[in-house]
């Protein structure tokens, strides 16, 4: 209950946020004009309170409780991500002035032609992205107060969607920063008390020695449908109020919605898709499983770093940096705000895996940052950190789906409508009306996708999308900022080489499921390592091999000379921002 | 503002500004040396990252005699995951922002002189 009070809470502060924020940036009639007084630290915070998404603020500890160490790797590569996006794009992206992906690719390139297809990939990681948003708003909302997991996926979709067609929670940066605060007090705070309360990490034998988790103390567990369970070792049972005596190693099915008793002690019994790890195994960072194997983690950390720079939703926030200089300054703060929030998910796999074994049983480890607090000190104060993680959850939710929305629906209403009805521009009314038809349809097939990928982990969603930004706009964006010689053909066919590599690999790797063999498994869960080279090497050879465009000094000049020179057209005139840029602003 | 010293000289020999504006062969140059001049730096930086946590992985992955060494309870190993990389990529970030902003001013009074 006082759960549920902290999620409206935190839902109606971002609504309501929201909704002052419109009338403010009316009032100051451009939001352009609105960011110049934004320090670098409250755009870092802005720019980190879009980015921490269900996957850092659920996926990573879920991770971790079910593969081990090896999900930390997750967590830096999230950060390490903003570091290649500083090194190399930050701010030349910022200078050259495109809000969207579609803008620079068509600006860069001077093809207006290869603009449809950077649309359809911006579509397709949207998409990808949303998805796992949408399956912890709906776990979350299952754990919270035993509504069914398409409950919390609708809803969340659909305020979402509303709040986004109505023109809340656009780009404004003191709500997005807000919405990090709150999410770093949510998962620091209860992760503190919870080390304090326990005197540091209990059951280290189950954590780093040669134990499998067991029950802490008698459990009873009620699955929501009947499941296939495997014991890695002996166990007395209760189902129901039938004893049952279970072999190590056997599997069982066991029905769903009937109270199993777990006494004390027992090795707790595995879903299927876990594996029972020791506590040695489950520490090592590399190489404890195929889980954790050394192309897969290398894989996972090159989708990570590379990707971060093509999430859609992330360019548009480096548009309120006043300047290039800015852009780094900001990216460089984004790092430790990164830094101290990821400091805290690891607590929350490591004590769930000896505090809420339960969930390996029932396979939601998904859900370990909002179980854990009321299993781990039943009463009042597990109560209260466990809103407070509720809360936080909700916030990450919330700020990430509706950044990603709102570049969804851009992208629709700008780049797809007219293409599809023919129209010409229309006016700003036209234009409004389209934007919002789109936000309200663009939610509809990831809130479909959702229901159906319930058992799929957060973490292995978002590595989707990171891998697919990887291996095309991570490519175009750093030949296009620094080779002259990148040709709109060899842009367009590399990036399409890599979006459909990526996502053919994927999908093999659902359809093949846990039949594949490990080395190629671990390229088809994560097959970035190989896509992104094969876009890189595509696109440079496509390149090549086109007539050589003209020298392209009018972009090198935009990218790349530092502002407050005159050298740029309409340089420093904020009030009239490039035309392109119209569509956002109107939002 | 600071064009100023470009008109008083005459024609034949132009400011690096006009040149710049202008896309000359003069201008490209200008620019390509300060592109280049940034890659480099970044692609330092990029091998300084790689030296540490690009090799990381394949070290934990060949030394797995780590995970028996232990500090405070946990594993070095996931220490080694938890704290010491954070400041790692802070001060390759802090670093390589002061070195390309420093860039940019010498590339800016280049031009304004």
């Amino acid at each position: 209950m006082i759960a549920l009070l902290a999620i409206s809470t935190v839902t109606l502060g971002t609504l309501g946020l929201g909704a002052w924020g419109v009338r403010f940036v009316r009032t100051t009639s451009d939001l352009l004009v609105a960011s110049r007084s934004v320090t670098a630290w409250w755009n870092a915070a802005a720019i980190s309170g879009e980015y921490l998404s269900a996957a850092s603020f659920l996926g990573i500890a879920g991770l971790e409780m079910k593969l081990g160490a090896s999900a930390l790797w997750q967590s830096l590569g999230f950060t390490a991500g903003y570091l290649a996006l500083l090194l190399f794009v930050a701010a030349p992206l910022r200078r050259f002035g495109s809000y969207t992906i579609p803008d620079f690719v068509e600006a860069r390139l001077r093809s207006p032609r290869v603009r449809p297809l950077a649309a359809a990939i911006v579509l397709l990681i949207g998409g990808f992205y949303l998805l796992p948003q949408l399956k912890g708003a709906g776990l979350a909302l299952n754990v919270v107060t035993g509504a069914p997991y398409w409950v919390g996926v609708m809803l969340v979709a659909a305020i979402v969607a509303v709040n986004v067609a109505i023109g809340g929670m656009r780009g404004i940066t003191y709500v997005q920063a807000f919405q990090f605060w709150i999410k770093v007090f949510a998962i620091s705070v209860p992760a503190c008390v919870l080390l304090i309360h326990f005197g540091g990490l209990p059951g280290r034998a189950a954590l780093f020695g040669n134990e499998l988790p067991r029950a802490p103390h008698a459990l009873t567990v009620k699955l929501s449908g009947s499941e296939q369970v495997t014991f890695p070792a002996a166990a007395h049972i209760t189902i129901g109020d039938r004893p049952v005596t279970v072999a190590a190693g056997a599997q069982r099915t066991l029905p769903g919605g009937v109270p199993i008793h777990l006494p004390a002690g027992t090795v707790v019994p595995v879903a299927q898709g876990t594996v029972a790890q020791t506590g040695a195994q489950w520490s090592r960072p590399v190489g404890g499983t195929d889980d954790s194997s050394p192309l897969l983690v290398y894989s996972l950390l090159v989708a990570t770093f590379l990707g971060t720079m093509g999430l859609p939703h992330i360019l548009v926030r480096f548009y309120t940096n006043p300047d290039g200089h800015a852009a780094r300054r900001t990216t460089v703060r984004v790092l430790s705000l990164l830094g101290l929030f990821y400091a805290f998910p690891a607590v929350y796999g490591a004590l769930g895996r000896t505090l809420t074994p339960q969930l390996y049983m029932t396979g939601q480890t998904d859900s370990v940052v909002l179980t854990l607090p009321r299993a781990a000190w039943p009463g009042t104060v597990g109560t209260l950190l466990g809103a407070l993680t509720a809360a936080g959850a909700f916030a990450a939710f919330l700020s990430t789906s509706s950044g990603l929305l709102v570049s969804l629906a851009g992208t629709i209403s700008h780049d797809v409508w007219p293409r599809l009805r023919r129209e010409t521009t229309g006016g700003v009314a036209v234009r409004r009306t389209r934007f919002r038809v789109a936000a309200l349809g663009a939610m509809v097939v990831p809130a479909l996708l959702a229901l159906l990928a319930q058992s799929v982990d957060i973490s292995i969603l978002v590595g989707w999308a990171f891998a697919i930004a990887a291996s095309t706009f991570c490519p175009m964006f750093l030949l296009g900022v620094w080779w002259t010689r990148l040709s709109a053909r060899g842009a367009a066919v590399g990036m399409l080489t890599g979006a459909l590599l990526a996502t053919a690999a994927i999908f093999t790797g659902l359809a093949l499921g846990d039949e594949s063999t490990s080395v190629i498994g671990a390229l088809l869960a994560q097959p970035a390592l190989i896509t992104v080279p094969v876009a890189f090497v595509v696109m440079i050879a496509v390149s090549l091999r086109s007539p050589a465009p003209a020298a392209a000094s009018a972009e090198m000049l935009a990218l790349h000379a530092p502002e407050g020179l005159g050298l740029r057209l309409a340089e420093d005139d904020l009030d009239a921002p490039p035309a392109r840029a119209s569509v956002i602003i109107e939002r | 503002m600071s064009a100023a010293d470009g008109d008083r000289t005459p024609p034949p020999l132009r400011s690096p500004r006009q040149e710049l504006a202008d896309s000359t062969a003069h201008g490209d140059v200008y620019l390509r040396r300060l592109r280049h001049a940034q890659l480099q730096l970044s692609l330092l930086a990029l091998v300084a990252f790689g030296a540490v946590f690009g090799v990381l992985p394949l070290a934990l992955y060949l030394l797995p005699g780590l995970d028996h060494v232990h500090l405070l309870g946990v594993p070095l190993t996931i220490w080694i995951l938890l704290v010491p990389l954070w400041p790692l990529f802070i001060a390759i970030g802090w670093l390589y922002a002061r070195r390309a902003d420093a860039l940019d001013a010498a590339f800016r009074d280049l031009v304004e002189k």
